[in-house]
């Protein structure tokens, strides 16, 4: 099924250059369709007109040296249903930028908003471009793998010490210290 | 709770000679996050002409505990009590969509057993959260008794939870491999003992509030979801059934033992003179769907077997690289997992697809043109939980 609509979009687009990525040889789950980053309006524009009728969520993934980004599409009729994955690389991290899909899938734009929020990747001609989950003025994207918390934020201290819950860390180091006895009488006399 | 966005020094003045009219804005009023409509911590940002919505603008992310990120530094096995807290009221169904996608990753046969119970429990969790949703939809629109008649049934499954998991809301039961604890004769009895009252509470139900006047008049025509518009919106679960699709998980691509039960899927027709795709399609469905579920738990129970509940599954559980998108039909739609393994004890990363966000992003679309109150009425009947909505 996979090979229809790669076949599909490459007649149809002429810059998508949808490759197929299969599992890795050692490794297992769902195949996926590759395409390039400038073509993905046209290519939602294509797919979401003949092979499927819903977006159903947009996930960034960070694999360091690229930024992921996969559309999970579907066909929502009991008769004809088929479900794809299309994601597209973005190697520049400091100013990912895609084209909005907002005016093709009325889902497309709170998806977008977390994708940007969360990974950091911006899109173009999107009527509602802010944060979704965070704060509007937070700093950073929290799901970036070289995602560091700012220390204040509004005055406020993020995280603070006294507040953090550092009892498994605790167990951790005590245990290979081999002071378990210590730790659990520790533990009830806190009541724990 | 309300501001005012009106200059007051024109009002002051008088319309003019020409007949200009006096100059009138929109109103700006906040409802929620603390708002007993908006079930949980959501608030929205509603500009109102006199009592008309004019617009409204959801805005989220005030539960929301990073619970993505912290997948991150955690072992599979840990992900689960996670997973439980995003849809608190049917915690079990959650559950099942996480372990069925990294048991498909592992390639873990589930023993039959575990298979069969995962059904019981995963219908009986639809059953409780659909109460729920009837409850509160009720005691939204100012009927109190209903809501205690739904939380007396409630009541009992979760301690029939309680006794399996030994937890009421977030259990934890559900383990990569199986289940955790087996149920016994006992409890079986129990269950077909509280389907036996619980068909009958259903008929009471219906005499009591579907077929309530008041009821029909508030939800009626109201918050009308086209068909076209439930599709872009990605919208599933009872929202996109209520708009007249027969879409179901459970149908179109079994998992579990769907495949072996026979059940119908409820859609809505504009049932009892509604418009197809209002706030009473949405609930009537939820309402058909509880008929569908004592149906299946009692097809269910006829097919326990003895045997193990528990897969073979490694103490240090390390998937192999790739990534699963697993979606299931969860009682407010369908869940989705994507996982990605980069071959490493904790997750590379997890997305949930949550169909609570999907469902709050139509808030802003239907409200156009509505009163207050019929708001009120569409923030219920799509049924949000707020922990699933900012994770």
């Amino acid at each position: 099924m996979h090979n229809e609509i790669i076949s599909l979009i490459n007649s149809k687009v002429s810059n998508a250059n949808a490759t197929l990525i299969n599992p890795p040889e050692d490794g297992a789950g769902d195949s996926s369709i590759l395409i390039n980053p400038e073509s993905v309006f046209e290519t939602m524009k294509c797919l979401l007109n003949s092979k499927f009728n819903a977006l159903q969520v947009i996930s960034g993934v960070d694999y360091t040296e690229y930024l992921e980004v996969c559309y999970m599409l579907a066909n929502f009729d009991p008769k004809d249903h088929r479900e794809a994955i299309i994601k597209t690389r973005l190697t520049d991290r400091d100013n990912p930028t895609l084209d909005s899909i907002c005016s093709l899938s009325l889902a497309a734009n709170w998806q977008e908003r977390e994708c940007y929020d969360m990974i950091g990747v911006k899109f173009n001609n999107h009527p509602d471009h802010r944060r979704i989950l965070c704060p509007d003025d937070w700093e950073g994207f929290p799901l970036r793998k070289d995602y560091k918390v700012q220390e204040v934020y509004r005055g406020m201290e993020v995280n603070p010490e006294a507040k953090m819950n550092r009892d498994d860390q605790l167990f951790e180091n005590q245990k290979q210290t081999g002071n378990e006895e210590e730790l659990l009488r520790k533990a009830l006399e806190r009541g724990l | 709770m309300q501001t005012w966005d009106m200059d007051l020094e024109e009002l002051k003045e008088p319309a003019t000679e020409s007949g200009e009219k006096l100059k009138t804005e929109l109103l700006t009023v906040n409802m929620g996050p603390q708002h007993p409509a908006t079930h949980g911590v959501l608030r929205v940002e509603i500009k109102t002409d006199s009592e008309i919505v004019a617009k409204a603008i959801p805005h989220i992310g005030y539960l929301h505990r990073c619970m993505e990120k912290h997948a991150e530094s955690i072992d599979y096995r840990g992900v689960i009590p996670f997973v439980d807290r995003l849809d608190y009221l049917a915690a079990m169904s959650q559950e099942l969509t996480y372990s069925m996608a990294v048991e498909k990753m592992l390639g873990t046969e589930v023993p039959r057993r575990a298979i069969v119970i995962r059904t019981i429990v995963s219908e009986l969790q639809r059953i409780a959260s659909h109460l729920m949703a009837f409850g509160t939809y009720a005691l939204d629109l100012g009927a109190f008794s209903p809501f205690l008649y739904a939380f007396d049934e409630r009541e009992k499954i979760l301690r029939f939870f309680e006794e399996i998991s030994g937890a009421r809301l977030l259990y934890n039961y559900f383990w990569i491999g199986g289940v955790w604890t087996d149920i016994t004769d006992q409890q079986v009895d129990y269950i077909i003992n509280f389907l036996n009252g619980f068909e009958k509470e259903l008929v009471k139900y219906d005499k009591l509030v579907s077929q309530n006047r008041i009821f029909q008049e508030r939800t009626m025509h109201v918050g009308t979801l086209s068909l076209e518009d439930a599709h872009s919106f990605g919208a599933t679960g009872p929202v996109l059934r209520g708009s007249g699709q027969a879409w179901d998980l459970r149908k179109v691509n079994p998992y579990l033992c769907y495949d072996e039960l026979d059940f119908e899927v409820p859609i809505g027709e504009g049932q009892r003179g509604s418009t197809v795709g209002d706030c009473y399609n949405r609930y009537y469905v939820r309402m058909l769907e509880m008929v569908e579920s004592v149906k299946l738990v009692r097809q269910a129970i006829k097919l326990l077997e003895p045997g193990p509940i528990i897969g073979k599954v490694s103490k240090v559980i390390k998937l192999p690289k790739g990534e699963i998108y697993m979606r299931t039909e969860c009682p407010r739609g369908e869940l989705g997992v994507h996982l990605v393994s980069d071959g490493d004890k904790t997750p590379y990363r997890v997305k949930i697809k949550s169909p609570c966000f999907t469902h709050t992003s139509i808030l802003p679309h239907i409200a156009p043109g509505q009163m207050i109150a019929d708001f009120v009425a569409s923030i219920g009947s799509i049924d949000i939980v707020l922990g699933e909505v900012d994770r």
